[in-house]
C-alpha cells in the first residue's frame, strides 16, 4: 500500500444503494499525489454515484472518504472544496449570461486570498492561464464562448480555489479532438505540479493515452487496478464489459426483406451544439432488428430523435419503403408507420396523469374524434384488446397511467408504438428500469414484430440487450458508426473496443 | 422554457390530480374550517365572539328566501371568473386577466343594450350575451395569441392587460357611454328587455345562474369529450410528451385563453343585464381575483368550481349581513377568503408530501428490483 | 408654470414606484417573482400611517411599514422558496389577505372616524442653491427625504447588484441556480432574503403613499400601484437603472394625465396615458428575446434527487 505521505485520496468499502439499485457495492480507490488516475466502466457502472459521493452531493450508505491520510466527512459542495477537491461536471454549472470572471469568482470564499473583483481576478486568471494553457478571455460572456472554453472555464473556477484533487466526470464527451488534445496537456502540467487527478471515461483511448493507474468498475463494483504499461486494451475492455457472453435468444435466420429505414450521411447537432450524429448511414431491412449498441452520448439518441422528426436534420436523408420521411413533424413520421419508443418514457412518452385508455391514443388522435368529439367507445375499445394483447395490469383502461408499475407504464408505450409502428419501429433503451419479467416482456413483442415482417431499430446502452436481440449488431462511438456486424459474426471484445472509442479488427 | 419545469410541481399536482375526491373534499373542508377560524380569532380583537359572529353570518345567509336567492345571484359571476382560471389551467396556463374580460364583457354588453333597446327581449339577451362572450373571448384570446406567437408571458400579459381593460372600461363610461345626465362615470340604466328574467321574483336570483351552471358544463364537456380538451390536457400536464405527440401547442393556447376569456366575458353579462342594470365604473373590482382561490378551492374542476362558487357566495351575502349589522368591517370578508386560500395552498405542500412519503413506503415495500 | 408643475410630481409620484420596482428587481433576479407587492403596498400604508399616528414620529411609521413588508415577505418567503408552492397563487391569496388586515386593522385601532385622521407628512426639503434652477430646481430639488432616498437608492442598487460580491450571487441564483449550489451557497437562503429585502423596500414604499403624502389612510389608496412597480422591474429590463427610466416615463405620464385633465386640454383620452404603462409592459414583453429574463424565474428550485 501507498504510505500516507503520497496519498492524496482514498476510498473505502464504499456503498451507496438507491431505492433499487445498487449503485456502489464495496468500493476501494486511491489515488496518490502527482497521479491521474482513471475510472473506466459503461454506463450504470457507478463511475458518477462514486465521484457524486466524493464531491458531497450524496451521502454513502457505508465506507470512508479519506483526504491526505485523514478521513473526512463531505456533507456538500462547499466541504468538498474546503478539502481542496474540485469537480468539472460532464454538465456545466456556469451562468452562461455572466462573463468568465464573474462565474470563476462567485461564491469565492472571501479568506482564500484571491481578488473578487473583475480587474484583479483577470491578472490572476491570466496568470494561472498562462501557466496551465487555459487561455480565455476573463471578460468573455459565457454564453459566447465554445464548449472548450467553456470547460477551461471550470477548470480555472477550481484552479482559483487552489484545488489540489480535480474530478472530471468523461470531460471529452463533448471537446473535438483538437480540445482534447489541449486539456491532456493541462492534466499533464497539473500533475507535473503534484497534484492528483480523477479522470472518469468509457473511452479507452484515453485511458492509455493519459492515465497513471486504471481503476475498472462494472456493476458497481471493482473489476480491476491495473498500472498503465501493465495492461493492455483488449483486457480492459474485456473488463469493462464482462467476460461472460449473454446468451443468445431464438436463432431465427430470416431471409432478409426489402429495405424498409434506409439513413444516408445523417448530421444532427446535440443540444450543446456540436455534431452530435456525424455522417451515420445504414438500412434496416424488413424482417430484421438492427441494434445499436454503445456507451450513452454517443448520439444515439440523437439519431434516433431525427428518424422520429424530433430533433433537426442538418445533413443527410431517411426513406422510408423508398420515400423520404417527413422532417420536424412527429405527428407525420408517426402516421407514415414509423412507432417510436423514447429513452425517456415519463418526459416524452406519457402523459403520466391521463389515463392509460387516453395514453393509448395520445398519438393518434385524430383517428378516435369526429366532429371534434372524442369517440369513447372506440377508445375503450382500442385500449381494452392493447390491455389484452399486452397483458397490461392492471386491466382498467381507466386507471391513471401514473399509478401502474413502471414496467406496465412502459407496456403501455410499447403497445401504442408498435401497434401504430406498421412499417418500423424505433427503440431507445426498451427495458430501462424494468424488471426481469417486464423486460423480457418488451423483447418478446419487440421479436414479434420483426418476424411479422417489420423493421426494429434498437439502441441501447446495455450490450447484452442489443447482442441477444439484434440480427444486426452496430457500434456508434462519437457520433459515427464504428463497425456493424451480422450477429453471429459479432464478438463481445471487439464490440468493446468499438464501444471504447477503438478501431478493432473483427475476429 | 422554463414553464417544462412547472410540470413537477406539487400545486398542479394537487390541482388537477386529486388522490381522490374524498381526499379533495377533506382537505376543502379542512382549508375552509381553519380560514374560518384564523379570521375568528382577529374578530376577538374587536371583541366579538368568532362563534356568534359566524352564527349569525350562517343565520343571516340562510335567514329568508332572499337571502338565499341572493347567494345564487352571487355565485353566478364567481363561477364564470373561476371557469376562467381553471381552464386554462387545465392547459397550464395562467389566465391572470379575468377581471379585464369582466369588465370588456360587461360594457361590450351594456353597449349592445343601450344601442338596441327597441329589440325584443328574446332577441336582445342572447344578443348581449354573445357580445359579451366575444369580448371577453377576444380579449383574453389575445393574450393567448401573444404567448404563441412571441412566446410572450402568458401571466404578465394577462394581468397588464386587465389594467388596459379597467382604462378602456372607464373611457366608455365617461365618455361614450355616460348616463345621459353626466352627472356620474357611469352608464344610464339599461332598458328593460335586456334584463334577465328573475327566477324567483323578488330576488335576484335570476336565470343567469343556470347559464352559469350551463357553462361549467360546457367546461366539463370540453374539457372531458373533445378533442381540444385532450389536447389541452396533454399540453398542460406534460408539454414534451404533448410536443413529441405532434400536438399543436400554439393552436391550444389560442383556443384556450379565448374559451377561458368568453367564461369570464359571460360573467360581466350577467352582472350587468342580471344584477346591475347598468355600467359603474369599477364596479365589483374583486371578482377575477376570487374567481383564483374559488378555481384553486375547487381543484380546478368545474364541478369544484360551482361548489366553491357557492360557498363564497354565501360567505359574501351573511358577511356583507353581519358587517352592516355589526361592528364588524367587511373587511373580514377579505380576510376570511384570504386565509382560505393561503390553507389550500398549504394543504397542497401537506398532500405532496403524504403522497411521497406513501411512494416510498411502497417502494421500499416492494423490495429491490432484481 | 405647468411644466414645472408636472415634473415635480412626476418626481414625486414615482418616489413608492422606484423603491418598490428595486426591490423587486433584486428579488427577481434571484428567480423569484413577489406577487405579494400589491398586498405589501397597502399593508406598508396602513402600518407606516398607524406607526406614525401613535408615534406621532414619521420615522417610526416608516420603520412600521418595512417591518409590516417583513411580515407578509416571510410568509412569502417560507411557501414559495422553501415549500415550493406556486408563486403566482400565493402572491393571489397574500394580496387579497394583507389588504384585508390593513383594513381591518384600521378600523379596529380607530373605529369610524368621522373625519379622516391625519398625520403632518414628510416635508419638502429644499436643497439650497439647486432648487433655485428655473423649472428643474423645484422639480428634482423641492421634494421630501423619501424621494431624494428612493432616487439616489437606484444607482446605489445598480452599484451593489453588478459592482458587489453579493450583487453576483443574486444575478447567478436567478441565472443558474445548479452554479451557485454548486459553489456552495444555498439557493433559498439567498432567495428568501431577497424577499425579505425586497418586502421591505415595498413597505417603505406603500408607506410613502399614506404618511410620506397624504398624511392618511384610505382603503383604496394603492389601486394596483404595486402592480406597477411590478412591471417596472420588467421594463427596466431587470436593471434598477432601468427601472429609474421606467418611473420616469410612467410618472410623467400620471403626471401628464391629471394635468391635461385639470387644464381642459383634451388630445388623447386621458384614460390612454393611464393605460400607456401597461400598454408599454406588454409591447415590451412581446420582445422579450432582447430581455435577459433570469432564467429560473418563477421556478422553484429542487435539487436532484434520484
Amino acid at each position: 500500500m501507498e504510505s500516507p505521505h503520497t496519498e492524496a485520496l482514498s476510498l473505502r468499502g464504499i456503498t451507496k444503494v438507491f431505492p433499487g439499485v445498487l449503485a456502489n457495492d464495496d468500493v476501494n480507490l486511491s489515488a496518490r499525489r502527482g497521479e491521474i488516475l482513471a475510472i473506466l466502466g459503461e454506463n450504470g457502472a457507478g463511475k458518477s454515484t462514486l465521484v457524486k459521493i466524493l464531491y458531497g452531493m450524496y451521502q454513502p450508505d457505508s465506507g470512508t472518504v479519506s483526504v491526505n491520510g485523514r478521513a473526512v466527512g463531505i456533507r456538500s459542495p462547499k466541504d468538498a472544496l474546503a478539502l481542496g477537491i474540485g469537480m468539472i461536471h460532464q454538465h456545466f454549472t456556469l451562468v452562461p449570461v455572466h462573463t468568465v470572471w464573474e462565474n470563476v469568482v462567485l461564491g469565492l470564499d472571501p479568506s482564500s486570498g484571491r481578488p473578487a473583483g473583475g480587474k484583479g481576478a483577470a491578472l490572476e486568471l491570466e496568470k494561472l492561464g498562462r501557466r496551465y494553457g487555459l487561455e480565455v478571455d476573463p471578460f468573455a460572456v459565457v454564453a459566447d464562448l465554445s464548449v472548450g472554453m467553456q470547460q477551461k472555464t471550470e477548470i480555472l473556477k477550481a484552479l482559483y480555489r487552489s484545488v489540489s484533487i480535480l474530478v472530471l466526470d468523461e470531460p471529452t464527451a463533448v471537446l473535438t479532438p483538437g480540445e482534447a488534445d489541449n486539456l491532456f496537456a493541462f492534466l499533464r502540467e497539473f500533475r507535473a505540479a503534484g497534484n492528483t487527478v480523477l479522470f472518469i471515461t468509457h473511452k479507452l483511448g484515453e485511458v492509455m493515452e493519459i492515465a497513471d493507474r486504471i481503476e475498472v468498475l462494472r456493476g458497481g463494483r471493482n473489476a480491476g487496478s491495473f498500472l498503465q504499461g501493465e495492461v493492455s486494451e483488449r483486457e480492459l475492455a474485456a473488463r469493462m464489459v464482462g467476460g461472460d457472453i449473454p446468451s443468445v435468444g431464438e436463432t431465427l435466420v430470416r431471409p432478409a426483406g426489402r429495405d424498409v429505414l434506409e439513413v444516408r450521411d445523417l448530421w444532427v447537432r446535440g443540444g450543446r451544439g456540436h455534431h452530435a450524429v456525424r455522417g451515420v448511414s445504414f438500412t434496416v431491412r424488413a424482417g430484421e432488428i438492427l441494434g445499436i449498441a454503445g456507451v450513452s452520448g454517443n448520439g444515439q439518441e440523437e439519431l434516433a430523435d431525427c428518424v422520429c422528426g424530433l430533433a433537426r436534420q442538418e445533413r443527410g436523408e431517411i426513406r422510408l419503403d423508398g420515400r423520404i420521411l417527413p422532417r420536424e413533424d412527429p405527428g407525420a413520421v408517426f402516421r407514415a408507420g414509423v412507432g417510436y419508443i423514447p429513452a425517456d418514457r415519463h418526459r416524452e412518452g406519457l402523459v403520466l396523469d391521463m389515463t392509460v385508455e387516453e395514453n393509448l391514443v395520445l398519438k393518434n388522435l385524430s383517428a378516435y374524434s369526429r366532429k371534434g368529439f372524442l369517440r369513447e367507445g372506440a377508445m375503450r375499445k382500442n385500449a381494452e384488446r392493447l390491455i389484452g394483447e399486452y397483458g397490461i395490469r392492471p386491466p382498467l383502461p381507466g386507471s391513471r397511467t401514473a399509478s401502474l408499475s413502471g414496467g406496465n407504464q412502459q407496456k403501455v408505450v410499447a403497445a401504442r408504438e408498435i401497434e401504430a409502428g406498421r412499417k418500423c419501429i424505433v427503440a431507445v433503451q426498451p427495458t430501462r428500469g424494468l424488471d426481469l419479467g417486464a423486460a423480457a416482456h418488451v423483447h418478446r413483442m419487440l421479436a414479434a414484430a420483426r418476424n411479422e415482417g417489420r423493421a426494429v431499430l434498437l439502441v441501447s446502452t446495455e450490450l447484452s440487450e442489443v447482442v441477444s436481440l439484434s440480427d444486426t449488431v452496430a457500434v456508434m462511438s462519437g457520433g459515427e458508426i464504428a463497425g456493424i456486424f451480422p450477429r453471429e459474426s459479432a464478438d463481445l471484445r471487439t464490440i468493446g473496443l468499438l464501444m471504447a472509442g477503438r478501431k478493432g479488427e473483427p475476429s | 422554457m422554463t414553464a417544462e419545469k412547472h410540470g413537477g410541481n406539487s400545486l398542479s399536482e394537487s390541482l388537477t390530480d386529486p388522490d381522490g375526491i374524498l381526499s379533495s373534499l377533506f382537505f376543502s373542508s379542512l382549508s375552509v374550517f381553519l380560514g374560518l377560524a384564523s379570521a375568528g380569532v382577529l374578530m376577538l380583537f374587536l371583541g366579538h365572539s368568532p362563534a356568534a359572529v359566524y352564527r349569525d353570518l350562517f343565520s343571516f345567509a340562510f335567514r329568508d328566501v332572499y337571502n338565499i336567492a341572493d347567494i345564487f345571484a352571487k355565485a353566478a359571476p364567481l363561477i364564470l371568473t373561476g371557469l376562467a382560471f381553471a381552464f386554462a389551467f387545465r392547459a397550464g396556463l395562467f389566465n391572470i386577466g379575468a377581471q379585464g374580460q369582466f369588465y370588456l364583457g360587461a360594457v361590450t354588453s351594456a353597449a349592445c343594450a343601450l344601442s338596441f333597446p327597441f329589440l325584443p327581449s328574446w332577441l336582445l339577451l342572447p344578443l348581449c350575451a354573445a357580445a359579451s362572450m366575444a369580448a371577453g373571448g377576444l380579449w383574453g384570446g389575445m393574450t393567448g395569441y401573444f404567448k404563441a406567437r412571441f412566446n410572450a408571458n402568458e401571466f404578465l400579459v394577462s394581468m397588464m392587460s386587465t389594467y388596459v381593460a379597467v382604462a378602456i372600461m372607464d373611457f366608455l363610461v365617461r365618455s361614450p357611454l355616460r348616463e345621459a345626465k353626466g352627472e356620474y362615470p357611469q352608464t344610464d340604466v339599461l332598458a328593460e328587455a335586456s334584463w334577465i328574467p328573475s327566477f324567483l321574483s323578488g330576488t335576484r336570483f335570476h336565470w343567469g345562474f343556470f347559464l352559469a351552471l350551463a357553462a361549467a358544463g360546457a367546461a366539463w364537456v370540453l374539457l372531458w369529450k373533445t378533442t381540444l380538451g385532450f389536447r389541452m390536457r396533454a399540453v398542460g400536464k406534460n408539454r414534451s410528451a404533448a410536443r413529441f405527440a405532434g400536438i399543436r401547442e400554439k393552436n391550444v393556447f389560442v383556443s384556450v385563453f379565448l374559451v377561458s376569456g368568453a367564461f369570464a366575458g359571460l360573467a360581466g353579462f350577467l352582472e350587468v343585464n342580471g344584477v346591475q342594470h347598468m355600467v359603474v365604473q369599477g364596479f365589483n373590482p374583486l371578482l377575477g381575483a376570487e374567481g383564483i382561490g374559488i378555481a384553486v378551492l375547487g381543484g380546478a374542476h368545474p364541478l369544484g368550481v360551482v361548489l366553491s362558487a357557492l360557498l363564497f357566495g354565501a360567505l359574501k351575502v351573511g358577511g356583507l349581513l353581519v358587517t352592516q349589522t355589526s361592528s364588524v368591517p367587511s373587511s373580514i370578508i377579505a380576510i376570511l377568503e384570504g386565509f382560505v386560500m393561503l390553507y389550500v395552498i398549504l394543504s397542497f405542500y401537506l398532500r405532496h408530501r403524504l403522497r411521497r412519503a406513501c411512494a416510498r413506503r411502497r417502494a421500499a415495500a416492494g423490495g429491490e428490483a432484481p | 408654470m405647468i411644466l414645472e408643475g408636472l415634473l415635480a410630481r412626476a418626481v414625486q409620484m414615482s418616489t413608492p414606484l422606484l423603491l418598490g420596482a428595486l426591490g423587486e428587481v433584486m428579488v427577481e433576479r434571484t428567480g423569484v417573482m413577489n406577487m405579494a407587492i400589491e398586498g405589501i403596498f397597502l399593508l406598508g400604508a396602513w402600518a407606516g400611517f398607524t406607526g406614525a399616528y401613535i408615534t406621532g414620529s414619521l420615522s417610526a411609521g416608516f420603520l412600521c411599514a418595512m417591518a409590516a413588508g417583513v411580515v407578509v415577505g416571510v410568509l412569502y418567503g417560507w411557501i414559495t422558496v422553501f415549500l415550493k408552492q406556486h408563486q403566482i397563487v400565493t402572491g393571489v391569496a397574500l394580496n387579497i389577505l394583507a389588504a384585508g388586515i390593513g383594513i381591518f386593522f384600521y378600523r379596529v385601532l380607530f373605529g369610524v372616524p368621522l373625519l379622516p385622521l391625519t398625520v403632518e407628512p414628510l416635508r419638502p426639503l429644499a436643497v439650497p442653491f439647486l432648487s433655485a434652477i428655473p423649472v428643474l430646481g423645484p422639480a428634482l430639488f423641492r421634494q421630501n427625504i423619501l424621494t431624494y432616498l428612493a432616487w439616489g437608492a437606484m444607482p446605489l442598487g445598480w452599484w451593489v447588484l453588478f459592482r458587489t460580491r453579493a450583487g453576483l450571487v443574486l444575478r447567478s441564483t436567478g441565472a443558474n441556480p445548479e452554479a451557485v449550489d454548486a459553489a456552495g451557497i444555498s439557493v433559498e437562503r439567498v432567495r428568501f432574503g431577497a424577499v425579505l429585502a425586497a418586502s421591505a423596500l415595498s413597505g417603505l414604499a406603500g408607506a410613502f403613499y399614506s404618511i410620506g403624502y397624504l398624511g392618511l389612510f384610505s382603503n383604496d389608496m394603492i389601486g394596483g400601484r404595486g402592480w406597477i412597480a411590478f412591471a417596472l422591474c420588467f421594463l427596466g429590463n431587470w436593471n434598477p437603472l432601468g427601472a429609474l427610466l421606467g418611473a420616469v416615463v410612467f410618472g410623467i405620464a400620471d403626471a401628464a394625465a391629471i394635468t391635461l385633465q385639470t387644464s381642459g386640454i383634451r388630445m388623447v383620452p386621458n384614460e390612454f396615458l393611464i393605460a400607456l404603462p401597461y400598454i408599454l409592459t406588454i409591447a415590451a414583453t412581446l420582445a422579450r428575446k432582447r430581455f435577459n429574463v433570469p432564467a429560473s424565474l418563477g421556478t422553484a428550485y429542487t435539487k436532484e434527487e434520484k
